[in-house]
């Protein structure tokens, strides 16, 4: 569709040679072995012969995995071992080693899809994640009512039992990839099967949190519509194999009606040193870009304000107990929480373009790697705050169908763009993302002169405008927003009146999006409204069916 | 009308707000029925409004509860002409590619639904509309935001629509 349009002919010829660069850093592989193929290569990681291979249907990892990092070589240790066993069993669809580099994401498997268990050590870290929230849970008031004894006590408790139900999910959790379809099996007393339909693919996304990272794990997550929240989290795979799964499902995924999707890229190796994204690169945040652009937001700067007033009643109040401390300590932290959580969360923030995608890699504690084919971008926006203008710097983001109001936590929303960037580097982005847009010269008409009377300061700011394939309004006195939305993205036009609106002959022409909230131009002239909202349906007409 | 127009004149100039587009557009009043429907619901709620404070002022005697009761009257009587005018003012209409809904008498609304944008179609009828033989149609697009809702439906218009819209919705289908 209108994403397929953009990269030039340079596209195949970088991924040509990231693949070269790749292998060549890989060098411990046999020659014959297909580069996406991480794992079973390395000749450490098999186990010895008496070991066998894994039985039964489930592709078992080798023993050597689960024992610890001590005698394996530190270069992906896991990896390599939790892939699979030195003889995949004959049923084993994932990865037929014999078969050529090709083979991996075109031909269907051979015999039935076996049903693939997630990462042995998984339940491990599920008993680790839920200790920091036990502690959480149990808090300072706890601690200083039961006593250090009888906390670490009830911690521990808590803890096993949750690592208890973290080894029998893991015992019964499986997933296989049947045709276009990934089937996500779990549950123990009450199964549950679920199928994805992989047409409906929208991002697909590799997480992995400080300690997966420790342990060469990372997370599995899939985006689909019509999900409350993300649908199934594979948590863990390891990392080759994350890689691997992630390149073979959206390669089934592909564009129904597009071309045959290019080359894959080379997955993921393991290794300490995150692999430069794949693809043509498009930009890279600078970290100390990122650390001023969060020093310039409100949280960060009230600070001071706030730490003087705590420290002037504790001086003056006289109460230096520990809990006081530790609880105001705690709030502090919960204030900063956000700035930080940003920059620890957009830290080395790249940008990368891998044919039709999108891919995003960021983060310093949890490392996220996001995919997103660009024709599921339904809306991105652009965001200048207040105190980021003495710099002209902007924040973009995308919203992709399926991160909907569902999810509470605005962190699990990875729909950053750009966190941080200048006006030619979001320009650049933009007319990436949306071919044949351009940032600064979009065609916003702001509202008639009477609109001043529902926004007295903001009537200039206020605006609206058709461009040839996107419909764009901006927006916001203090922090500015600019909604870009391509016509083809539609779900709806809405036009809404109210009562002061009607006094003086306005109206709001709602843009609806199947992610987010869409756009809204606020105070248009009535006859403007119902030309905007007619324009917009036959515009979002023409863009559904390109030759009718 | 204002003293910046639009660059872009419209197909056709509205005449009023509820009407956008004349004369390509053919609207269908939903039916007055669901005039009774809506008075028993508002009765229904002012009747126990008003039982919890006559009893709460005949219990105290307190005046509060007297002039809250007058107040619940006042608000049913308004409530009752507007739910007149607004089941009027319900309108939807059946275009080649969109449905369009209106609604609305003091925040106006007309939502625009492509057939190919539909998820799905609710047809769906409460006690007291089978009672009067009523059914609301129900369009769902992958959009949360999307409003568009026909009550006040006979159950054979409301079958009609609702095959209509599949129909339509298989042809174009592109759902996000």
């Amino acid at each position: 569709m209108s994403g397929s349009a953009g990269p030039g002919p340079d596209r195949n010829p970088s991924t040509a040679h990231e693949q070269d660069q790749v292998e060549g850093g890989l060098g411990v592989r046999g020659p014959g072995q297909p580069p996406e193929h991480a794992g079973p290569a390395v000749p450490a990681a098999a186990p010895p012969p008496g070991e066998g291979p894994p039985h039964g249907p489930y592709r078992e990892a080798g023993p050597s995995s689960s024992s610890g990092p001590g005698p394996q070589p530190p270069a992906g240790w896991i990896g390599p071992a939790g892939w699979t066993g030195p003889q995949p069993p004959a049923g084993w669809s994932g990865a037929p080693e014999p078969q050529p580099p090709a083979g991996w994401t075109g031909p269907p498997p051979q015999g039935p899809p076996a049903r693939q268990r997630l990462h042995p050590l998984s339940p491990a870290l599920h008993g680790a994640k839920s200790l920091v929230v036990v502690i959480a849970g149990l808090s300072w008031s706890t601690l200083s009512r039961v006593g250090f004894g009888w906390f670490v006590a009830m911690v521990v408790v808590l803890a096993l039992g949750a690592s208890v139900i973290a080894v029998i999910s893991w015992y019964n959790t499986g997933y296989q990839v049947v045709g276009r379809e990934l089937r996500i099996h779990e549950g123990l007393l009450w199964r549950r099967t679920r199928a994805i339909p992989l047409e409906r693919l929208q991002a697909v996304e590799v997480v992995r949190p400080l300690l997966a990272q420790l342990t060469g794990l990372a997370e599995l997550r899939l985006e689909v519509v019509g999900g409350g929240k993300t649908e199934a989290p594979l948590a863990y795979l390891s990392v080759g194999e994350a890689g691997a799964l992630r390149q073979r499902l959206l390669a089934l995924a592909g564009h129904p009606s597009g071309a045959t999707p290019a080359a894959p890229s080379p997955a993921v190796p393991d290794g300490a040193e995150p692999p430069p994204t794949p693809g043509r690169p498009l930009h890279a945040v600078s970290n100390r870009d990122l650390l001023i652009s969060q020093l310039l937001t409100p949280q960060a700067f009230l600070l001071p304000f706030g730490v003087a007033f705590v420290a002037v009643q504790f001086l003056s109040e006289d109460s230096w107990s520990f809990i006081a401390v530790a609880s105001t300590l705690t709030a502090m932290a919960g204030v900063l929480l956000q700035p930080v959580r940003r920059v620890l969360d957009d830290w080395r923030f790249q940008l990368a373009r891998d044919d039709d995608r999108l891919r995003i890699r960021n983060g310093l504690l949890e490392t996220r790697s996001q995919t997103v084919p660009l024709h599921r971008v339904q809306t991105v926006r652009v965001t200048w705050p207040l105190l980021w203008r003495v710099k002209g710097w902007l924040r973009l983001r995308l919203e992709v169908a399926g991160y909907a109001a569902g999810e509470a936590d605005e962190r699990n929303r990875p729909d950053r763009l750009l966190p941080v960037g200048d006006q030619p580097t979001g320009e650049m982005i933009v007319a990436e993302v949306l071919p044949g847009v351009a940032l600064s010269s979009l065609p916003l008409r702001p509202p008639p002169a009477r609109a001043r009377w529902v926004n007295p300061l903001s009537r200039q700011i206020l605006g609206a405008g058709l461009a040839e394939q996107v419909f764009a309004v901006r927006s916001g006195l203090l922090t500015r927003q600019l909604t870009i939305v391509p016509y083809a993205r539609l779900q709806s036009v809405r036009v809404v009146q109210g009562p002061v609106q009607r006094l003086l002959g306005l109206a709001t022409v709602h843009a609806d999006t199947a992610g987010g909230a869409g756009a809204a131009a606020v105070d248009r002239d009535l006859a403007d409204a119902w030309a905007l909202a007619a324009e917009l349906t036959a515009r979002g007409q023409a863009a559904r069916n390109p030759t009718p | 009308m204002s003293d910046d127009a639009p660059e872009v004149p419209p197909p056709t100039a509205p005449t009023s707000p509820l009407e956008p587009w004349p004369d390509t557009v053919r609207w269908q009043s939903i039916s007055t029925d669901l005039i009774w429907v809506e008075l028993l619901r508002l009765a229904a709620g002012v009747a126990f409004v008003s039982a919890v404070l006559g009893v709460g002022w005949a219990l105290t005697g307190s005046w509060p509860f007297g002039v809250a009761l007058g107040a619940a009257g006042v608000f049913a009587l308004w409530r009752a002409v507007t739910i007149v005018r607004a089941v009027r003012a319900w309108g939807y209409a059946e275009r080649e590619d969109d449905l369009l809904v209106r609604h609305g008498l003091l925040v106006r609304r007309l939502s625009i639904v492509p057939y190919s944008r539909m998820q799905f179609v609710d047809v769906s009828a409460g006690p007291l509309e089978r009672a009067f033989d009523l059914a609301t149609v129900q369009l769902h697009t992958a959009a949360a935001a999307s409003d568009a809702r026909v009550p006040g439906l006979r159950p054979a218009e409301a079958s009609r629509l609702r095959d209509r819209l599949t129909a339509l919705g298989e042809d174009r289908a592109e759902g996000l």
